[in-house]
């Protein structure tokens, strides 16, 4: 089993412009960091019509009421502004933002439990006689003995049989070369969704890690 | 305090679910997913609402699930309406302070 760099085509080049994209990083960041129901908000705010900010904090008022502490608050404000910065993209725009803050925020997060040498982006992984897949994982643990391939997505809606498949097949594939490879999804939505989702699917799951709205710190090695 | 109880907020929050659900069916491809989605999350809303059904409600908490339907009833593309249709209901339980 081996790691190699997505080929460069155009999609890519305009991915990694994306990506690249100062606003993607400054979500990412924040959202690290974030409560569940600062995450919720985001997400809220980013799939949102309003841009009226007062709306959103009437709707969280939990984060943006007096019962929420000074620092607390602070946070959530600069997460509604990235989150209404988003919104304010377009709408093909701002569906390809939100998958690039999805995937930023999973390699944050997993690079605190693992390192950030050891987290690389929009990686195939080649297996001796089998045909490369030909889209690459959207983040990878590479590290002897304890690698790791993810999947990020904005919703639920988003998981689907190819990628359940792609998952599945590259983990057997290691299984046969000896090697060990943990794959997952990690999905910025509730669990309840995910598992609607999931129900209808035949493509194989029980090997497959899922990571949701709930439980995203545990990519970091948090219990929080 | 509000005179309204959360029940009653949980009916209106559940009327505006059902048209979000309305629009997200026009989605022909999904039209499984949706009301499979649909029908999880009221499930959920119906079990709370079962349980706290008299109790009154703080103005916050209405504010806050009256300004998620006034959002829910913005939102009018169909693709856009199946993300709403799992993020709505995770607001409303939220300022209930339940879990999703």
């Amino acid at each position: 089993m081996r790691f190699q760099d997505a080929a460069r085509d155009g999609r890519a080049v305009v991915y990694a412009g994306v990506q690249a994209d100062p606003l993607v990083a400054r979500a990412a960041t924040l959202l690290a960091d974030a409560s569940r129901a600062q995450r919720l908000l985001a997400r809220a705010v980013m799939n949102g019509e309003s841009s009226e900010p007062d709306r959103w904090r009437a709707m969280f008022p939990t984060l943006f009421g007096p019962a929420a502490d000074n620092a607390g608050r602070e946070r959530s404000e600069a997460i509604l502004e990235a989150s209404l910065a988003v919104a304010d993209r377009g709408e093909q725009v701002r569906s390809q933002v939100r998958g690039a803050v999805v995937e930023e925020l999973t390699a944050l997060l997993l690079g605190r439990r693992v390192g950030t040498a050891a987290v690389r982006r929009e990686r195939r992984i080649l297996f001796d006689g089998v045909r490369a897949e030909i889209h690459p994982y959207d983040v990878t643990v590479e590290r002897d003995g304890a690698a790791e391939a993810w999947d990020c997505k904005w919703g639920a809606r988003g998981i689907n049989a190819d990628v359940l498949h792609q998952l599945d097949d590259a983990r057997g594939h290691a299984t046969e070369e000896d090697e060990r490879l943990l794959v997952g999804l990690v999905v910025f939505d509730a669990r309840r969704s995910c598992d609607v989702r999931l129900a209808r699917q035949t493509a194989p799951t029980a090997a497959t890690r899922l990571v949701s709205l709930e439980t995203l710190d545990a990519l970091g090695g948090s219990k929080r | 305090m509000s005179d309204t109880t959360i029940g009653v907020a949980l009916e209106q929050a559940a009327a505006a679910y059902a048209a979000l659900g309305e629009l997200g069916e026009a989605v022909e491809d999904e039209w499984s997913y949706v009301t499979d989605l649909a029908t999880a999350w009221e499930t959920r809303l119906d079990g709370v609402s079962a349980a706290r059904r008299a109790e009154a409600i703080d103005d916050a908490t209405l504010g806050a699930i009256e300004a998620a339907i006034e959002e829910a009833g913005l939102i009018v593309d169909p693709h856009r309406v199946i993300d709403w249709l799992s993020t709505f209901p995770q607001i409303v339980l939220l300022a209930l302070g339940e879990p999703a």
